[in-house]
């Protein structure tokens, strides 16, 4: 047990690595230079070498990624072009509120995708079963930032029960934590419906209804832990996609957190900002795969006692 | 002895995207008190329906034409889902399967599926089941208890597994077992240290069983009286030694001599020309009639009835019929 989780952290650490070389690549052979966006078109050239050089942009690519690398085992993230701020203060601001509308997003994806699914399921081909595939597909169907910006003229603009921007309240958190939460629980409650139904026709259930187990026992008991398990590992393989997802919502609603200075940062060219977000990012993706992997081995027993 | 369960012209058909399927059709079967009955025909011809009809454990799909299966005297099928579940699975009749690498689920250990079984069907306190369990585990000769108790399914071995069922089952303490092809799947020396325990438990505890199989040898060790079925209906009823030494149906016939024995050889072995029919569209009349040597104008057109042609021996074929 402890080799494969050891294995795993090594493996999650090369990734996390090709990572790091992927969007520092992406980054700079992209057109557009942070420089001239940030001293206009009339910079006289003395200006935009001498700036250049304040940044490292003057170096080979290979050097500056190398530095990038060296700086951020120093605990050094780089400086902001765009912000003339260290980039570690800039994250540090911007983090809680990305953690807490992704987290909300996913928590109420999670909860609703379940229980959608887990209803379907058990009352299979009902019209609670033909509302959930409708519901699902519906979801599934519309762009998350068109969603987003149709709930905020209903809810934002019209009704005016809840802010159009911002992150002000409780009630500013409703919106865009819908936005997820609605799109994403459809990526469960499919699955939810499908493993669920797939053990209800078990033979061991069958089993435990001739010893004479309560159904109700058989299928909270039996059936939902089941049928659970390889849903937790969607929860993580779904992670980027909410993640991905937030960066636009939080552009739509104006939420101050990651995303939205990712892409300020990318219209700007502010490499150490994209880079080190991207970085974080992908962390984030391969600790949660990491995560879900040991989660799992911990929950099927079947894994725990085999290795 | 007594009567304990009887079907009664039990019909049971599925619905399928191919069409209606007739599985049962005029099932009629009498377990007495004490004996050990086994079911015996070719896969498909509905032994397992009948076990499953019997608990209420049909797919969703399955439909009771007509018929009646009574218990002690209660109509089985009149008895909703919930008051099966709380007055007759289990306690009166228990149930163990053919393949019992699938039938415990995979996330509880033994010891957690061992007390739901009780924690439906017994109120004594948690210490006297646990000694229960123990118990009843031992007798099934299973070895290390109560380590056994802390492992999971995958840990056992298929014999081990169905061991524990058949313990999990009859700490219920049932007065009927459906053993539905329980050796199936398992090898030939756990086989016989399954039907070793089985028998061993029938002596201490007077159980009675339905056994499905096909298996004949499995027949002759230990079961009773036999009936045999052939495409939803039970062709020949009688005991143990009445079916051995004097089948009267020409299926029965057939299935006995196409069996392969220690001194048979395989050139004498008879093989039943065709096979199973598809019950989508069963043949008229005797169903065996397309295979039937002796067949003729009657079998094609009417039912056969069972009759009784000697004490006990029922059989149901118009060439049998003595006028």
């Amino acid at each position: 047990m402890k080799s494969y989780i050891l294995r795993r952290i090594l493996r999650a650490l090369f990734t996390a690595f090709g990572v790091s070389l992927v969007a520092f690549m992406i980054l700079h052979l992209a057109p557009g230079d942070p420089v001239k966006i940030m001293l206009g078109p009339y910079a006289t050239e003395e200006n935009v070498q001498a700036l250049r050089a304040r940044y490292n942009l003057d170096k080979p690519l290979h050097i500056q990624y190398l530095t990038w690398i060296k700086n951020i085992f120093k605990g050094e993230l780089g400086t902001s072009i765009r912000y003339n701020r260290p980039v570690g203060e800039l994250i540090k601001e911007r983090l809680g509120p990305t953690l807490i509308l992704t987290g909300s997003g996913l928590l109420v994806a999670v909860i609703l995708g379940v229980l959608f699914g887990t209803l379907a399921a058990l009352k299979k081909n009902s019209i609670l079963d033909y509302l959930t595939t409708f519901q699902t597909m519906f979801w599934l169907s519309i762009p998350s930032f068109w969603l987003a910006i149709v709930l905020l003229y209903i809810f934002g603009l019209k009704l005016r029960w809840v802010p159009i921007a911002g992150m002000t309240s409780f009630s500013s958190t409703i919106l865009p934590v819908l936005t997820i939460g609605l799109r994403e629980q459809a990526w469960f409650a499919r699955p939810m419906r499908a493993e669920m139904l797939e053990v209800l026709s078990q033979n061991y259930i069958k089993a435990l209804k001739a010893k004479g187990v309560k159904y109700e026992k058989i299928v909270w008991k039996h059936a939902f832990k089941n049928a659970l398990i390889p849903i937790i590992t969607m929860i993580a393989l779904q992670l980027p996609w909410i993640i991905g997802g937030a960066v636009v919502i939080e552009v739509v609603f104006s939420w101050g957190g990651m995303g939205s200075l990712l892409v300020g940062s990318v219209l700007s060219r502010d490499y150490q900002v994209v880079q080190t977000i991207l970085l974080f990012i992908s962390i984030a993706v391969v600790a949660a795969n990491l995560l879900a992997d040991i989660l799992y081995s911990f929950i099927d027993p079947r894994i725990r006692t085999e290795r | 002895m007594e009567t304990l369960l009887e079907i009664k012209d039990l019909k049971v058909s599925f619905d399928t995207e191919e069409g209606k399927v007739e599985a049962l059709d005029g099932v009629n079967l009498k377990v007495k008190e004490g004996e050990f009955h086994a079911l015996i025909g070719e896969t498909g011809c509905g032994k397992t329906v009948t076990g499953l009809t019997i608990l209420g454990l049909l797919d969703n799909n399955a439909k009771i034409e007509k018929g009646q299966v009574l218990y002690k005297g209660i109509d089985l099928l009149k008895l909703n889902e919930k008051q099966l579940q709380q007055q007759i699975r289990g306690k009166e009749i228990a149930m163990i399967f053919q393949d019992p690498s699938t039938s415990l689920d995979p996330i509880f250990t033994i010891k957690e599926q061992m007390f739901e079984a009780l924690d439906n069907n017994s109120d004594l306190t948690e210490e006297k089941k646990l000694n229960l369990i123990i118990e009843e585990l031992k007798k099934v000769k299973l070895p290390d208890v109560e380590e056994l108790l802390e492992k999971y399914p995958h840990q056992l071995s298929g014999g081990m597994k169905q061991r524990v069922m058949i313990a999990m089952m009859l700490s219920c303490r049932p007065s009927l077992l459906i053993a539905d092809e329980p050796t199936t799947a398992l090898d030939v020396s756990t086989q016989a240290q399954f039907l070793k325990v089985l028998e061993d438990l029938r002596k201490e505890t007077k159980i009675t069983a339905i056994y499905i199989t096909h298996n004949l040898a499995v027949v002759s060790e230990i079961c009773d009286t036999v009936s045999v079925m052939y495409a939803g209906r039970i062709v020949e009823t009688a005991s143990l030694r009445e079916i051995f030494k004097n089948p009267q149906h020409p299926y029965t016939y057939k299935l006995l001599h196409s069996v392969l024995g220690v001194e048979t050889k395989i050139e004498e072995l008879q093989e039943i020309p065709g096979s199973v029919p598809r019950l989508i569209n069963p043949p008229s009349g005797c169903r065996f009639h397309p295979r039937c040597e002796e067949a003729d104008e009657i079998c094609k057109i009417e039912v056969p009835r069972m009759v009784e042609i000697s004490s006990e021996h029922f059989v149901a074929c118009h060439k049998r019929v003595i006028e």
